[in-house]
C-alpha cells in the first residue's frame, strides 16, 4: 500500500473517530422536555474574543500551508500551534456558549438589559 | 412577553414571535446562500484556470488519470442520500420518530460511503494537489465539497444522536429541517462538481 493510500486512510479514520465523538456527546443527558426553556425576549451573545482567537489560528494553519517545505504538506512550526489554538478556540468557545446559555435558562443573562 | 406589557420606544425590541420561518431555518438559509458565493468563486477559478491553459487540453497530469465509473457511483450514493433524508423529514413531520432514525441512519451511512469512496478515489488518482492546475483546481474542488459533506455528516450525527434521546416530535424538529436543506444543498453542489470535473471534458 503506497503512502498516498495510508494517508488518505488515516484521514478517512480520523472522520469516524470526529463523528463517533459527536455521537457520544449529542446521547448524553435526558430528553429534550426535561431541559427548561430560556425566558423570552431578546439575548444577544456577550462580547468575545474568540473569534479573532480562532481567525488567528486559521491565519498559522494556511500560513504553515503556504509557506512549506518542498517534501512537507505543510510548515509544522506554523500548522501544528495553529491547530492548537484553532481547536482550543472552538472548545472554548463551544463552553462559553454553553456556559451563557445556561446563565439565560437561569435568568441571569443581560441583567444590564430590560426584556 | 407581549407587545401591551411595555410602553412604546422603552427597551430592547420584542423578538419577533411570528409563527412563520423558524430562526434556526433562516439561518441554515443565509449560511447556504453565503455557501453558494463560495462555490461560486471555486466554480469560476477551475473554469479560469482551464481557460488559462488553453489551446492545451485540460485533462490531469502525466500518469494520472479520472475514474468516471467511481465518480458516477458517488453521486449516485449521494443523490440517493437526499432522498433518504428528506424520507426522514416526511417521517418526522408526521412523528414518526422510528423511521426518523432509520432513515437518518442510512443517510448517514451513505455520506460516510461517499467521503471513504472519495478518498479511495484520491488515492488511485495519480496525481496530487500540487501537480499543475489541473490537480490543484480538482483538489480544492472537490475537497471543498468533501469537507462540506464530511460536516454534513457530522450534522446528520447529531440529529441521529439527538433522535434517539426523543428530542424530536411532529411540531419539534427544527434541527432536521434545517440539516435537511444543508444536505440538499451538498448533493446539488456535487451535481455541479461531477458535471463540470467528469463530464464537461
Amino acid at each position: 500500500m503506497s503512502d498516498t493510500a495510508i494517508g488518505f486512510g488515516l484521514i478517512g479514520i480520523g472522520m469516524l473517530v470526529v463523528l463517533g465523538i459527536v455521537f457520544v456527546v449529542f446521547s448524553r443527558g435526558g430528553p429534550a422536555e426535561a431541559r427548561p426553556k430560556p425566558p423570552q425576549g431578546v439575548h444577544l451573545p456577550s462580547p468575545s474574543f474568540l473569534p479573532v482567537v480562532l481567525s488567528l489560528g486559521g491565519a498559522l494553519i494556511g500560513s504553515g500551508l503556504a509557506f512549506r517545505g518542498d517534501n512537507e504538506i505543510a510548515n509544522p512550526f506554523l500548522a501544528i500551534p495553529g491547530l492548537l489554538v484553532f481547536v482550543a478556540g472552538c472548545v472554548w468557545w463551544v463552553r462559553a456558549a454553553n456556559h451563557e446559555w445556561r446563565d439565560t435558562e437561569h435568568g441571569s443573562h443581560g441583567d444590564e438589559a430590560t426584556h | 412577553m407581549t407587545a401591551q406589557a411595555r410602553p412604546a420606544g422603552e427597551g430592547p425590541p420584542i423578538a419577533n414571535g411570528s409563527p412563520g420561518m423558524p430562526t434556526a431555518l433562516v439561518g441554515m438559509l443565509l449560511f447556504i446562500a453565503s455557501e453558494v458565493m463560495f462555490f461560486g468563486g471555486l466554480f469560476a477559478t477551475y473554469f479560469n484556470a482551464r481557460a488559462s491553459v488553453a489551446p492545451e487540453p485540460w485533462e490531469p497530469p502525466p500518469g494520472g488519470h479520472l475514474d468516471l465509473a467511481l465518480a458516477a457511483v458517488l453521486t449516485a450514493i449521494l443523490v440517493a442520500s437526499s432522498f433518504t433524508m428528506q424520507f426522514g423529514v416526511w417521517a418526522i413531520r408526521r412523528g414518526d420518530t422510528g423511521k426518523l432514525k432509520m432513515w437518518t441512519a442510512i443517510t448517514l451511512a451513505l455520506g460516510v460511503l461517499f467521503l471513504g469512496g472519495q478518498l479511495y478515489d484520491y488515492s488511485e488518482l495519480g496525481f496530487g494537489i500540487s501537480d499543475g492546475v489541473f490537480g490543484t483546481v480538482f483538489y480544492t474542488l472537490t475537497g471543498f465539497h468533501g469537507a462540506h459533506v464530511f460536516g454534513g455528516a457530522v450534522g446528520l450525527t447529531i440529529i441521529l444522536a439527538r433522535t434517539m434521546r426523543g428530542q424530536f416530535s411532529a411540531r419539534n424538529h427544527v434541527a432536521v429541517e434545517a440539516v435537511s436543506v444543508y444536505w440538499h444543498f451538498v448533493d446539488v453542489v456535487w451535481i455541479g462538481v461531477f458535471s463540470t470535473i467528469y463530464l464537461l471534458r
